[in-house]
């Protein structure tokens, strides 16, 4: 039976330790699981095991894949993809060749010996159909939805017949149901005998595929186990706060907040009999929807079914195709802010973030000692201004816009999966960052999102699209 | 494979891309090397026609005499000095140059701007029209307007070089403000009324300001080599004025006797050329 182990895995930038003298042990038909937040150097393990480190970063170690012994310095990971060894890489629709139609592309994978021969194509027509997308096999990667790449991606990456497989961040970005046909994917893999190693932050999928779970932190492993034990019944400190930052779990002072529904007289945006689509698909239809002061609603669903538009029409920033959205006069412009998912595109890029709030200052007059305030609040050291966008963890300028958008005291936040891109960690102190502000301000707020416990945690009125639409 | 993801951990991200340090010192010393080579060449059209004698002085009796000390570049056949006249040509050329660069520069960007910005019938008019300048040759541009004013002005020159370049700007401009302004960094800098002035500042300008420092030391040898071939070809500038071009022509008869007069000119925009070119900076930061 093929087992693959690893000893003493290290990997230094420099002086600096990104991973710390890691051992794991794959056994046949055991799922193995890493977990911890960003930055705890689990991906930086998948890719010293995949060989596809970048080469200032200095690896070492041993690995024996079926008992033969591999030395980790020398990258032996590049001679074994495809036949022994395969990654399915984060945010797959980036990893797919955009010049290649699907089939080509799973064909690539192939244990054959030209590509683009018959018994290629064949081989990949067997592993579409098996994953129910042979209707794409014709298709560009541009025309695919999330989940749907993702599943190609697997089927590029298992085409060859591989025994170990190594998972990357397979929840990023992707509605629960995706992530769910992810995990049959996987466990389909470990019941025909396959390694596998899963790196993730997401512990739902972690519970789902059960195994050994392998927790880290700050580049050590600090806790390992058997996955349901350790998640259920979390002994370790940092476990533990892995497992509190679930948003079912959460405890905020801001959620026991109770928020009187017939406050103001007047709603804040009303929108009546709204319909949008684009080209042939119709998003929604004969939408309507009244949001007061400080009312909290979550806009929930698959992804691509239209929240984001939604979210967009009533602020105001999309034209509906039919129906009317009004806004309260208190809802003035400059008092509706957006929070992005991608919070490093709503920073202008080449610019000092000082600058780009200092912006914001002048022109409306705000204190300095504000931002200075809500920056401390928030848990962000004032010399983080001094850098770009791109120098700051997506968690930390994340809260950043948070700051950003509450310094005009907005009556209405729209928050565009502000934390979808995040670990549980970072969601949690964004989420308390941003509903802390929310609270104390009483404004409204809007919050798209395609999980559902988020939704339940910080929301209370819910708006669930794309019920009647198909995969 | 880009680094970043992977170095997420890194207690201080550096940012950017690191290239390979031996070819980064390289590009520095070319850009250095290039950049003393252009102000060399700079303070020599600019303290020249001070400090050298009159370039329209004519010695008869000095016809075609070889360099010497006092004369380095020896005199041309009418006796004239050939530095005096070359310092005069090479400031010719860069002011024309330079003017004509920031004429197009400036027009080519907010034209392109506003294409950008507004889109709709103003992108589709300003769209047109600069494809019909893409159309025809840049030289046949400057040829045109040489031709409408005889007596090869300054004037003509000028606007034909600038009408030549500027289409360059407004295409590049146009295509990068457009995607610069549909991102949501714009969207959230509207939402935050922060004015159209911000987003020029702090999201386009640093932007597109790479691309236009390229463009621009590209646009002046452009601009230097087609006016040199025009007077070349005798229809740009006409003598006695001097004109790095029409110095060649000129010196083509004497090149057995006076190898001096026609190589200088040619060194001069060779120069030039090399070290505008060397000094754009070669990766391009994205």
């Amino acid at each position: 039976m093929t087992t693959l182990t690893i000893d003493e895995v290290t990997v230094h930038h420099g002086a600096t330790r990104l991973v710390d003298a890691v051992d794991l042990r794959l056994e046949a038909g055991v799922p193995l699981t890493v977990v911890g937040e960003s930055g705890s150097g689990k991906s930086l393990l998948a890719h010293a095991l995949m060989g596809t480190l970048p080469g200032e970063l200095r690896v070492a170690g041993r690995m024996a894949l079926g008992g033969t012994p591999y030395d980790l310095a020398t990258r032996p990971g590049r001679g074994l993809w495809g036949s022994r060894l395969a990654m399915l890489p984060q945010e797959p629709s980036l990893a797919l060749d955009p010049t290649m139609r699907v089939r080509p592309q799973v064909a690539e994978g192939a244990s054959v010996r030209r590509p683009g021969s018959r018994a290629a194509r064949r081989a990949a027509d067997r592993a579409l159909d098996g994953l129910g997308l042979a209707d794409a096999a014709h298709a560009w990667p541009h025309q695919l939805s999330g989940g749907m790449a993702q599943r190609v991606a697997y089927a590029a990456a298992t085409v060859g017949g591989v025994d170990v497989l190594i998972v990357d961040e397979p929840s990023k970005g992707l509605d629960e149901a995706a992530v769910d046909r992810i995990a049959d994917l996987l466990t389909a893999h470990l019941a025909r005998g396959g390694l596998l190693l899963t790196i993730t932050h997401d512990l739902r999928l972690a519970r789902r595929l059960g195994g050994e779970l392998l927790v880290m932190q700050g580049a050590r492993v600090v806790d390992r186990g058997p996955g349901r034990t350790l998640l259920d019944e979390p002994t370790h400190d940092y476990t533990r706060a892995l497992v509190a930052a679930e948003p079912t779990r959460w405890k905020h002072e801001w959620m026991a907040t109770t928020r009187d529904p017939g406050a103001s007289p007047e709603p804040l945006v009303s929108a009546s009999g709204v319909t949008k689509g684009y080209g042939a698909t119709t998003l929604f239809r004969d939408l309507s929807l009244e949001i007061g002061t400080g009312e909290r609603w979550a806009l929930v669903g698959p992804s691509g079914v239209g929240k984001t538009t939604l979210g967009n029409a009533l602020l105001g920033l999309a034209p509906v195709d039919h129906g009317e959205v009004r806004h309260h006069p208190a809802l003035a412009p400059g008092r509706a802010q957006k929070l992005y998912q991608d919070p490093v595109l709503s920073f202008p890029r080449r610019v000092a973030l000082g600058s780009a709030l200092g912006d914001v200052l002048r022109r409306h007059g705000v204190d300095r000692k504000r931002p200075e305030r809500l920056m401390e609040s928030v848990g962000l050291a004032p010399d983080l201004l001094a850098r770009r966008p791109d120098q700051l963890s997506g968690g930390e300028l994340q809260r950043l816009a948070v700051v950003r958008a509450m310094l005009l005291r907005p009556a209405l936040v729209f928050a565009d999966e502000p934390t979808s891109r995040l670990d549980l960690l970072s969601q949690e102190r964004t989420m308390d960052c941003l509903m802390t502000e929310v609270d104390a301000s009483g404004c409204a707020l809007v919050l798209v999102t395609h999980d559902h416990g988020l939704a339940a945690a910080v929301t209370d009125r819910q708006v669930t699209l794309g019920a009647q639409r198909g995969p | 494979m880009s680094l970043a993801p992977l170095l997420q951990s890194d207690p201080a991200p550096t940012g950017g891309h690191p290239a390979a340090p031996g070819r980064r010192t390289a590009g520095r010393t070319v850009r250095a090397l290039s950049a003393v080579t252009l102000l060399a060449l700079v303070g020599f059209a600019l303290a020249g026609p001070v400090l050298l004698a009159d370039p329209a002085q004519q010695d008869l009796s000095r016809f075609l005499e070889p360099p010497t000390l006092a004369e380095p570049l020896g005199r041309d056949d009418f006796g004239r000095s050939v530095l005096a006249r070359l310092a005069h040509a090479t400031r010719l050329s860069l002011v024309l140059a330079a003017l004509s660069v920031a004429t197009a520069l400036l027009l080519g960007t907010l034209t392109g701007l506003l294409a950008g910005w507004r889109g709709g019938w103003v992108d589709a008019v300003l769209r047109g029209i600069s494809e019909a300048f893409v159309a025809l040759p840049a030289l046949l541009i400057v040829l045109l307007f040489a031709a409408l004013a005889a007596g090869g002005s300054l004037w003509t020159l000028y606007v034909g070089l600038a009408l030549a370049q500027w289409v360059e700007y407004f295409r590049v401009v146009r295509a990068r403000s457009a995607r610069v302004l549909a991102t949501p960094a714009v969207e959230a800098s509207r939402l935050l009324r922060l004015g159209p002035l911000h987003v020029v500042r702090r999201h386009l300008l640093p932007e597109l300001r790479g691309t236009l420092a390229t463009l621009a030391s590209l646009g002046m040898v452009t601009a230097i080599l087609a006016m040199s071939t025009l007077g070349f070809v005798k229809v740009g500038l006409q003598p006695p004025r001097t004109e790095l071009g029409l110095m060649v022509t000129e010196a083509f008869p004497h090149y057995d006797t006076a190898p001096w007069m026609a190589l200088a000119p040619v060194a001069v925009l060779f120069l030039l050329t090399v070290a505008l070119l060397g000094l754009r900076r070669t990766e391009v930061t994205r």
